[in-house]
């Protein structure tokens, strides 16, 4: 009877996690979030963001020009590696494209959002902006210590690092119309979250099935733990009938637009209005309250309706699909397995053993949460509702920062890669100084979160980036007059033996 | 005539992959099919993304999967020129 016990106390974890993790509100953050993935990937042109990382770009240009297109271009690894070695063989070098490898994966959107919605605004801020920083650092620290390979390797002009390209005023608009329907979705703001009107549904019995979810998947409200509502099945049986219906409307969307394309697109805004809407069961009937998040969601979907129908080409809301799509068969499937084994393994660590590793913002702790990101392989996204359970089980936020940042970038797949494309040592080298900077970045947002004030910590970080930058220049003009030392000592040669 | 498909292994250049097949069906084309995963090799022709589609060493589309009709219109000139 025991066992019996346990094992549903385990499923309820596993299903009280997946509950909280496809909740209203992740789920307003998550669905807008693979679109802007799809639309960032089928709508810029690589060429748009490649034309800053050509050979003859100057560094203030190519290495903010690598971060941007780590952000814009890169949200999975079959992108991000063929850019990298692209990059590093035809365009600006080791150095971009050493910060382009990091930033991809650190700041991808998907990440970002979710890192946002599920753990907090501060940690997905300083996720970016530590990540651009310290890809930039890495960067220039490898083009410094590589400074003879990179000037001596092949130099093949093929245009490809010269286009002239530009994204469109339809995929702008499209772009941040997106990004209007996700900040609609998430901002907490009182006038978002505010109902302005009241639809009572008479449904009996909607009040009654909530107790039962209550029952059956109990949660701790102290421990930021939330049950599965009325709303959270409705959501879920939607997304349900979104999966079976996208797959036969989107599975194939490069051939062109099906009934089930409309049925499944429907589907996904009808989800997120119903996300938007407050629930409240009663035992009268459902009330359903019309929030401004709701009026907003559902301005941005009209919105994005108009722009996709008259401003946009069919190919690419096709391409917009697709890539959409993609990412969803990609990430979705593991994300729900990874969450619920999350739920299921949290009851059995020892929240002791975390505090004692982690528990404090010191040197170990953010050393223990790098080796863990490096060494523990998570499919994309699956890192955020681990990191939540080491927070909820005492980790401090430092480390945290630590693991998140080290975690997606380093897999042994990556890393074979990788040294494929520079080498082994380079690759190597480049392991340790992620893991070196992610440390690094632990301990700095660790002391923010301490108290340290954020300008110190922006004086640290701008010193060492602005240290690094002189001596990379220092080390170029060296260079450079030592090989034109060499070119008049070569001529003076030759014109003396002539 | 030769066919390479260049692409790592994702989604995009499976299904690159798969439509050119069913366009050399279609034009009634004989081919040899490549598919080039390895990064070096995809590198050293003239992309930037994948995936990438070669015909007869000479990159007819790349970063994007067209549709079966390009890809049949392609090969027919090809195998006219």
């Amino acid at each position: 009877m025991e066992t019996l016990t346990n094992i549903t106390g385990l499923l309820q974890g596993g299903l009280g996690n997946l509950a909280s993790y496809l909740a209203a509100h992740v789920l307003l953050c998550l669905l807008p979030a693979f679109f802007i993935a799809g639309a960032l990937s089928a709508l810029v042109p690589r060429e748009a963001v490649t034309r800053y990382l050509g050979r003859d770009a100057p560094k203030i240009v190519s290495y903010p020009a690598a971060a941007l297109g780590g952000f814009v271009l890169a949200v999975c690894s079959c992108t991000i590696m063929p850019l990298f070695a692209g990059i590093y063989k035809k365009g600006a070098g080791l150095g971009p494209a050493i910060t382009f490898l990091f930033v991809g994966p650190a700041i991808n959107i998907l990440a970002l959002t979710y890192t946002g919605v599920a753990i907090g605004m501060d940690i997905a801020v300083a996720r970016i902006v530590l990540s651009v920083v310290f890809g930039i650092g890495i960067g220039l620290i490898m083009a410094l210590t590589f400074r003879h390979d990179d000037a001596a390797h092949a130099a093949e002009i093929n245009g490809a690092f010269a286009g002239a390209a530009v994204v469109p005023g339809a995929a702008w608009a499209f772009l941040l119309l997106l990004v209007a329907l996700l900040i609609a979705g998430t901002l907490q703001v009182g006038l978002l979250s505010n109902h302005y009107a009241q639809l009572t549904l008479p449904l009996q019995g909607v009040d009654r099935l909530q107790e039962t979810l209550y029952r059956w998947v109990p949660f701790d409200a102290t421990r930021g733990e939330e049950g599965v509502t009325a709303q959270g099945a409705v959501l879920i049986g939607l997304l349900v009938t979104i999966g079976l219906s996208a797959w036969r409307g989107l599975e194939s969307i490069d051939e062109g637009f099906n009934r089930w394309t409309w049925v499944s697109l429907g589907l996904i805004g009808l989800t997120l209005l119903a996300a938007s809407l407050r629930f409240v069961p009663r035992a009268a009937g459902l009330d359903l309250g019309i929030t401004g998040r709701t009026l907003a969601v559902g301005a941005a979907l009209v919105g994005l309706w108009y722009v996709a129908a008259r401003r946009l080409e069919e190919h690419q809301v096709r391409e917009w699909l697709w890539e959409t799509w993609r990412f969803v068969k990609q990430i979705f499937p593991l994300l729900i397995v990874g969450v619920f084994a999350v739920g299921v393994i949290r009851e059995w660590i020892n929240p002791d053993w975390i505090q004692a590793l982690a528990g404090r913002n010191t040197v170990l702790a953010n050393v223990v949460g790098v080796i863990f990101g490096v060494f523990m392989y998570f499919p994309t996204l699956v890192e955020v509702p681990i990191a939540n359970m080491f927070l909820s089980l005492g980790m401090h936020r430092g480390p945290l920062l630590a693991y998140l940042i080290s975690d997606p970038e380093l897999s042994l797949q990556s890393i074979l890669i990788t040294s494929s494309i520079i080498g082994r040592t380079k690759a190597w080298v480049y392991v340790a100084w992620v893991a070196v900077f992610s440390t690094i970045a632990g301990l700095l947002y660790g002391a923010w979160v301490d108290g340290t004030s954020a300008w110190r910590i922006a004086g640290i970080l701008l010193a060492g980036v602005a240290a690094l930058a002189v001596a990379l220049r220092y080390v170029g003009m060296r260079q450079e007059s030592s090989a034109r030392a060499l070119e008049k000592a070569a001529d003076s040669g030759s014109a003396g033996g002539s | 005539m030769e066919i390479k498909v260049l692409g790592p292994g994702c989604p995009n250049c499976k299904r690159l992959e798969k439509l050119a097949r069913e366009a050399a069906l279609e034009a009634g084309v004989e081919a040899t099919f490549t598919k080039v995963s390895a990064i070096k090799d995809i590198v050293s022709y003239p992309i930037v993304s994948t995936p990438g589609l070669v015909i007869d060493g000479e990159v007819v589309c790349s970063g994007r999967i067209p549709q079966k009709a390009e890809i049949v219109s392609w090969l027919s000139e090809a195998t006219r020129a």
